[in-house]
């Protein structure tokens, strides 16, 4: 109270006190302002953790989802759905990303034409990374769903224009004596002309059987008496039975155009962070010192072993940290991927190549929580749990990778 | 003032005791970043097995005049040079150079120690891989010598494995003399090598220079003209682009010829 400078401050007399004040607000401002954001950030991570944990078990990770039945739904097809749009997305922008990084700023030129080039790729790659993601699903869906329409459109019951990977088969039932107990059987026989779905039997072919053993089948009119040995009677189809188009995939199965599939998906969501990875990979190439690339120069190093053997491991922590955290956009993408493969949530056929869709953890959760039985709306928040607990991870292992490499560097 | 400066024939300083094969013939050159001319009809002779120093005041060309002899400058947008530098008659400046291979004839230390962020053996491995196709056997005996002739390898033989970045600086240095010389050049390039050097570290390093001289031709660029006093067989001295004298060391800076050159050896300006 004695304290001269309180008297003054009191009377607010000093150019320096009314200094500090201004600095006080300013500071207590800034101080509410983060403190805002922190608690909107608390408040819905407690309302989501108070929705879904509750739905979290072992029920919820392992199985399906199915329609009005949300305590039985799960999200086992939305999780692989997105570990494989990851390793997709991650495969394609990756490397292209890289390559794309390493070009710009190891490889420079005195050709005007190739600097003008360099110019306007780099002036692209600055203005993509902004663009809204949804963007980037409408350019998938022209790009890979339909690719610019070059090629027929993928229909049902259609045989895409251009295909490997499928086996097309008619495939028909033998007779069958129910009396007697005798059961027909499938049997098969390849598609010279898959493009028809269905064949009429009229003279005796070679099927398999579904051991795959080859056999006779016979044509009987309907005026003939049926055999009543069942051997003769299950190799046996009336005149005039139709048989019906059957394809099996192999893993391997690939059409174009690509169709709503989870590879088309992969490859938009590639393209969604293509742009980060090319700048985050420049900055770390940017990062490595020119030093470093005069002694590998001056060891008679081409500039590719230069890159190569120099300054790309010397730029790896970086580029990975980087790699990682554009990885982690991409899991939490949901626009692109809906509008790529459609809001699927389940899958009949647990994405047996890459030409099938897939749900995915974000389109998951933004149907769920749109659907119209509102319990799903828990099951929502459990996903949603389920995707930032990964985000985390993510995050958590750049941290670690940096850490690793500067460590390593250090001591080695 | 640039009446002074002439071209003195470098073959007339008779104070060389041996006549020694050229490593290094300079002819003609002129080297130019831009329009801007950097060195202007350089002639010198560097002879074989000895110490050449470069001096002079910044921004001579001296540094610009060393790169040229193993081609660094290529990496710089707008540098070009003609005229005639010749590695044991052969012209280095033409087109269909071999750059890798000169370099590989043409070692080269820099100014700040810049190791490679990797373990001291594969510092000194590096260069070899890049040319040979070497087992593990000798490439770890060629890193052995590498090292010995280094002078660094008592230092350094236990931790071999580990980081080169824990070495001291005047270490690095050595290190990175050491990952010069295991690709087995013929002429080694020293930019101001003990410029970021503490004294200690630096003699050391001049030590080195000496004993390496009887195997290397090695061309160095300094400022410290104690330094080009105390470890050169030869020494030239650059002005404006200009090679003003060029000589026997103790010569040039006992009796130097040229009063330019004096004003510079004592210190009068530079």
């Amino acid at each position: 109270m004695s304290n001269p400078m309180e008297m003054r401050e009191r009377k607010g007399l000093t150019r320096i006190d009314r200094r500090g004040r201004r600095e006080d607000i300013f500071s207590i401002t800034c101080l509410l302002a983060s403190g805002i954001a922190v608690v909107i950030l608390v408040t819905l991570l407690s309302t989501i953790v108070a929705r879904g944990a509750g739905s979290l078990n072992t029920q919820f990770l392992m199985g399906v989802h199915l329609e009005n039945q949300p305590e039985m739904s799960g999200i086992s097809q939305a999780l692989v759905g997105s570990l494989v749009l990851l390793l997709i997305c991650g495969a394609v922008a990756l490397p292209i990303g890289i390559g794309t990084a390493v070009y710009l700023e190891e490889f420079s030129t005195s050709n005007r034409w190739l600097q003008r080039w360099r110019g306007l790729v780099q002036l692209n790659i600055n203005n993509l990374a902004g663009i809204p993601s949804i963007v980037y699903g409408i350019l998938g869906v022209t790009a890979f769903v339909y690719m610019f329409g070059m090629f027929k459109p993928i229909q049902v019951n259609q045989v895409p224009q251009f295909e490997v990977g499928a086996n097309y088969f008619y495939q028909l039932k033998t007779l069958e004596l129910p009396e007697l107990d005798i059961p027909g059987q499938f049997v098969y026989f390849p598609a010279s002309d898959p493009d028809l779905a269905f064949r009429t039997i009229t003279e005796p072919i070679d099927v398999y059987d579904r051991q795959g053993l080859k056999l006779k089948l016979n044509v009987l009119d309907p005026d003939q008496p049926l055999p009543n040995v069942a051997s003769q009677l299950t190799t046996s189809v009336m005149r005039g039975t139709v048989a019906s188009r059957f394809v099996r995939f192999n893993r391997g199965h690939f059409h174009l155009p690509l169709g709503r599939s989870i590879l088309a998906a992969g490859l938009t969501l590639a393209l969604v962070i293509l742009p980060v990875v090319i700048i985050v990979s420049q900055q770390a190439i940017r990062s490595v010192p020119d030093s470093l690339r005069d002694a590998a120069l001056g060891l008679g190093a081409t500039r590719w072993q230069m890159v190569y053997r120099t300054v790309l491991p010397t730029a790896l922590p970086g580029i990975m940290t980087g790699a990682i955290l554009s990885m982690s956009r991409a899991i939490g993408e949901a626009a692109p991927v809906i509008a790529v493969m459609g809001g699927v949530l389940a899958t009949s056929r647990n994405l047996a190549t890459m030409m099938d869709s897939s749900p995915s953890l974000p389109s998951t959760i933004y149907k769920w929580s749109l659907h119209h039985h509102i319990a799903y709306d828990r099951l929502a928040a459990a996903a949603i749990i389920v995707l930032l607990v990964t985000l985390l991870l993510m995050n958590l292992i750049a941290i670690l990778i940096r850490h690793f490499y500067e460590k390593r560097l250090e001591l080695l | 003032m640039s009446t002074e400066i002439v071209n003195p024939n470098p073959g007339s300083s008779e104070s060389t005791p041996e006549t020694r094969a050229s490593a290094i013939t300079i002819h003609g050159f002129n080297a130019y970043y831009g329009d801007f001319q950097v060195l202007r009809d350089i002639d010198l002779e560097v002879p074989e097995k000895q110490v050449m120093a470069f001096i002079g005041p910044s921004g001579c060309g001296k540094s610009t005049m060393l790169r040229w002899i193993n081609r660094m400058n290529d990496s710089i947008q707008n540098a070009r040079a003609v005229g005639e530098l010749c590695l044991i008659n052969q012209n280095v400046l033409t087109a269909k150079t071999d750059v890798v291979e000169l370099r590989r004839k043409v070692g080269m230390v820099f100014q700040t120690p810049n190791p490679f962020p990797k373990s001291i053996y594969e510092n000194v491995a590096f260069g070899p891989r890049l040319h040979f196709k070497i087992s593990k056997s000798s490439l770890d005996q060629l890193v052995e010598w590498s090292l010995r002739k280094a002078a660094l390898w008592d230092e350094v033989k236990d931790r071999l494995n580990r980081s080169a970045l824990q070495l001291s600086r005047g270490q690095q240095q050595r290190l990175c003399i050491a990952r010069a010389i295991a690709v087995g050049p013929e002429v080694l390039l020293m930019d101001e090598p003990c410029s970021s050097l503490d004294p200690g570290s630096t003699s050391r390093i001049e030590d080195l220079i000496f004993e390496l001289a009887a195997q290397f031709t090695i061309v160095i660029v300094t400022h410290n003209m104690q330094q080009a006093s105390r470890c050169s067989n030869r020494t030239a001295f650059f002005y404006e682009g200009t090679i003003v004298e060029v000589g026997d060391t103790k010569q040039l800076f006992t009796r130097p010829k040229m009063k330019r050159t004096e004003a510079y050896v004592t210190g009068k300006f530079g």
